[in-house]
């Protein structure tokens, strides 16, 4: 039987046009251990495909912090998919 | 003049308007320069009728505070506010406003001038414009992406 990893819970926040297009302003998610940033983005990609089309214009953050889409998630992270600023 | 964020230092945001009096000069400071933007009244040649902007507010916060600190150890300046406004704005609003002291000019131009270029690079607040037949996001800047996340040793 292969190993069951633990799961981990982080909370998801979208502003602006990511907002608009998912609906969603924040919701905790349970995912599998060792999931980056990249994939949690894939799994809102596959339920919201035109996300999918934004991912090149957004940069994801860590506990307030920009982050490289490489980076692994870990239990109780604050991650959101931040647009193009326009602050100013 | 300090070289690191000191509690004189201001950093807000905020959805009432921006009391500019209540940045005050100090005693040993030679000058003050201030960057104060307002809602234009049109974008791209169509009349703009209001903004509204939105933050991560506590990010937006952590990122105007490291501006600061950026300022102090760049330029020799004595202390520096950092305001900006979220929710409706009408034109002519000021959305955001920044002033910087120092001993000397050259400095508050220079420290003033690389936070509000820094501001509208780094800071996650975004900006929606409405127009007469409809709204869109700003266009925005790309925050500079970090380098790759350092190998865990597996």
């Amino acid at each position: 039987m292969p190993p069951v990893l633990p799961n981990l819970r982080v909370n998801v926040l979208f502003f602006g046009r990511v907002r608009e297009l998912t609906g969603i302003a924040e919701e905790s998610v349970e995912l599998p251990n060792g999931t980056t940033l990249a994939g949690l983005f894939d799994r809102y990609a596959a339920r919201f495909p035109k996300l999918a089309a934004f991912r090149a214009s957004l940069v994801p953050s860590r506990n307030e912090e920009f982050a490289s889409w490489d980076t692994p998630l870990t239990e109780d992270d604050t991650i959101a998919f931040l647009p193009p600023v326009s602050g100013g | 003049m300090s070289h690191i964020a000191t509690e004189d230092d201001l950093f807000t945001l905020r959805r009432s308007p921006i009391d500019m009096a209540a940045i005050v000069r100090d005693g040993q400071d030679g000058a003050i320069v201030t960057f104060d933007g307002f809602v234009r009244n049109e974008s791209h040649g169509r009349r703009t009728l209001y903004l509204e902007y939105e933050a991560y507010e506590p990010m937006a916060l952590a990122k105007m505070k490291e501006i600061g600190q950026l300022i102090h150890e760049k330029f020799s300046i004595d202390r520096v506010a950092i305001v900006h406004r979220l929710g409706r704005l009408e034109i002519g609003e000021t959305s955001v406003f920044i002033a910087v002291s120092a001993p000397h000019r050259a400095a508050a131009f220079d420290a003033c001038r690389f936070a509000i270029d820094t501001l509208k690079r780094t800071v996650p607040i975004w900006k929606k414009e409405y127009f007469e037949d409809g709204a869109v996001w700003a266009d925005g800047e790309l925050p500079p992406a970090p380098p790759s996340a350092p190998k865990v040793a597996s």
